[in-house]
C-alpha cells in the first residue's frame, strides 16, 4: 500500500469533466422525457385499453423490465446495423435508455392511474367542473402527489444509469473519465473526482426535486 | 430469417450451452452474494443510523456518508474505483473478487436504506414501549422491531436482488465472466450480434421473470398478513 495520490495532474481537467457532467444530465433528461411520453401512453393503454393493445404493452413492459439496460443497448448498437439501421453511439444509448425508462415509467404511472377514484370525479362533475377543470383541479393534484416521489427517484437512478454510455464511446462524465485516465494514468484520482461530481449532481437534483414536490404537490419528500 | 435460425442452431453446441449456463450461474452468484453480505452489513448500518446519544455520532456520520455516497455513484464508477484500488494497493486478485467487493459495497448502501425504512415503519409507540421496559437498542430491534418489520423489508429487498441481477451486467466491463461477457465472447467468435446478444437477453429474461413473479407473489402474501 505505497500509493501516493497526485491530484495535481488531474485538476486541470476539471472543466472538461464538468462539461461531461452536463452531457450526462442532458442524456438523462432527454431519456426521461421520452420515457415519460411512452410511459403515459402505455399506462393509459394498460388501464383503459382493450385486449390486444393491453397485451402488447404488457409484453413490452415485461421484456424491458426483466432484461439489463446494458444488453438492450448492446443489441441496439451492434445488432441493428445487420438490418441496415445505423445508430450513432449517442443515439443508441439515448434510444435504449428511453425504451428502458418507458417500461419502468409505465409501471410507475399505472399506479397513479389506478389511484384516481371514481367518486372524486363524480363529485367534481356535480360541482359543474368541465372535463379539463376536472383533470386540472381534481385528478392531477391527487395523482401528482402519489407519482412525484417514485418518478423523481427514477430520474436520479437514470442519471446514474447514463454512465453506461461510456461503454459505447459517448463522451459524457464517465466517458471523459476514461479519456483522462488513458492520458494521465492517474486512475484512482480521476475516478474519485468523477464519483464526487456524480454525488453532487444527484444531490443537487434530489434537493431541487424535493423542494419542487413540496411546493407544487405538497409531497413529503426527504433528501437524506 | 433462415440464416438467423441456422446460426442459432450452430450456436447450440454442448460447450456453448455449458458456457452460457456458467455465465448465468456467475450472474446469480454475484447478485446473491452482494445481497446476502450487503443485507448483513446494511442492517448494521441501518442500526448504526438509529443510535442516539452524542457518543455514537461518528457511527451515524459514517453510516450516512457510506449510504449516500454509494447510492449516488454509478455502478460503473464504483467498479472502476474498486478495480484500480486493488491494482494500486498491490493485491493480486481475480476480477471476480473485484466484482464481488463492488457488489457488496453497493448492496450494503441500498439495503441499508431498505432496512432503515422497514425499521422506521414500526409505530413509534412500539419503540417507546420497549424503551420503557428497559430494552437496549439491540434488544428492541431483535425482539420488538424486526419481528414486525421483516414483512416490510423483504419485498423491496427481493426486488433489489432482481434489479441487481440486471445491474451486475456492468461487471462484464472489467472481465468478470458473467452472462453479458458470454454474449461478447459469442460475438467475438463470429456469431452475429443479433444472435449472441439476443440469446443473452433471453437468458436474462429467463432468470429475472420467474423471480419477479415470485417477488410479486411474496409482496401480496406478506402484504395481506400485515393488514390482518
Amino acid at each position: 500500500m505505497d500509493y501516493t495520490f497526485q491530484y495535481g495532474q488531474v485538476w486541470p481537467y476539471l472543466p472538461y469533466m464538468i462539461k461531461g457532467a452536463w452531457l450526462s444530465l442532458q442524456i438523462a433528461f432527454l431519456a426521461f422525457c421520452g420515457g415519460m411520453l411512452i410511459g403515459t401512453v402505455c399506462a393509459a393503454v394498460k388501464t383503459f385499453g382493450g385486449g390486444f393493445s393491453r397485451h402488447a404493452v404488457n409484453a413490452y413492459v415485461v421484456f424491458f423490465v426483466n432484461t439489463p439496460q446494458l444488453v438492450q443497448i448492446y443489441f441496439l448498437y451492434f445488432a441493428l446495423p445487420d438490418l441496415g439501421i445505423f445508430l450513432s453511439s449517442y443515439m443508441a444509448v439515448l434510444l435504449g435508455m428511453t425504451l428502458n425508462a418507458g417500461a419502468y415509467l409505465t409501471e410507475i404511472q399505472r399506479a397513479g392511474f389506478e389511484s384516481r377514484r371514481q367518486s372524486e370525479m363524480e363529485a367534481a362533475e356535480v360541482l359543474g367542473f368541465s372535463r379539463l377543470q376536472q383533470i386540472r383541479y381534481v385528478i392531477l393534484p391527487h395523482v401528482a402527489k402519489v407519482l412525484f416521489p417514485p418518478l423523481s427517484n427514477h430520474y436520479i437512478l437514470m442519471t446514474l444509469g447514463t454512465s453506461m454510455a461510456a461503454i459505447f464511446g459517448v463522451e459524457e462524465l464517465t466517458g471523459r473519465a476514461f479519456n483522462i485516465n488513458s492520458e494521465t494514468f492517474r486512475s484512482l484520482e480521476v475516478f474519485s473526482i468523477v464519483a464526487v461530481i456524480y454525488v453532487f449532481v444527484t444531490l443537487f437534483a434530489s434537493v431541487a426535486l424535493a423542494l419542487f414536490g413540496r411546493f407544487a404537490f405538497r409531497t413529503k419528500m426527504r433528501v437524506v | 430469417m433462415g440464416s438467423f435460425f441456422g446460426e442459432l442452431w450452430s450456436l447450440a453446441t454442448y460447450h456453448n450451452i455449458l458456457f452460457l449456463a456458467k455465465g448465468a450461474l456467475t450472474t446469480i452468484a454475484l447478485s446473491a452474494f452482494g445481497c446476502i453480505l450487503g443485507g448483513l452489513f446494511g442492517t448494521l448500518l441501518a442500526v448504526a443510523r438509529l443510535t442516539s446519544g452524542w457518543l455514537s455520532w461518528p457511527l451515524r456520520a459514517f453510516a450516512l456518508l457510506f449510504t449516500e455516497f454509494f447510492r449516488r455513484v454509478p455502478f460503473l464508477v464504483t467498479l472502476m474505483l474498486c478495480f484500480f484500488a486493488f491494482q494500486f494497493g498491490g493485491f493480486d486478485v481475480s476480477t471476480l473478487t473485484v466484482g464481488c467487493v463492488t457488489v457488496v459495497l453497493i448492496g450494503t448502501a441500498f439495503l441499508a436504506e431498505i432496512v432503515r425504512a422497514g425499521l422506521q415503519s414500526v409505530h413509534p409507540n412500539q419503540w417507546h414501549a420497549a424503551e420503557a421496559m428497559n430494552f437496549t437498542l439491540l434488544q428492541t430491534i431483535r425482539y420488538v422491531i424486526l419481528p414486525q418489520a421483516w414483512t416490510v423489508i423483504l419485498p423491496p429487498a427481493f426486488g433489489f436482488f432482481i434489479l441487481f441481477i440486471k445491474d451486475s451486467a456492468l461487471a462484464s466491463q472489467i472481465g468478470v465472466v458473467e452472462l453479458t461477457y458470454v454474449g461478447k465472447v459469442f460475438n467475438n467468435r463470429g456469431f452475429s450480434a443479433g444472435v449472441s446478444f439476443g440469446v443473452i437477453l433471453l437468458a436474462y429474461f429467463m432468470l429475472s421473470y420467474p423471480l419477479s413473479r415470485l417477488g410479486a407473489k411474496l409482496e401480496k402474501k406478506l402484504g395481506t398478513s400485515r393488514t390482518r
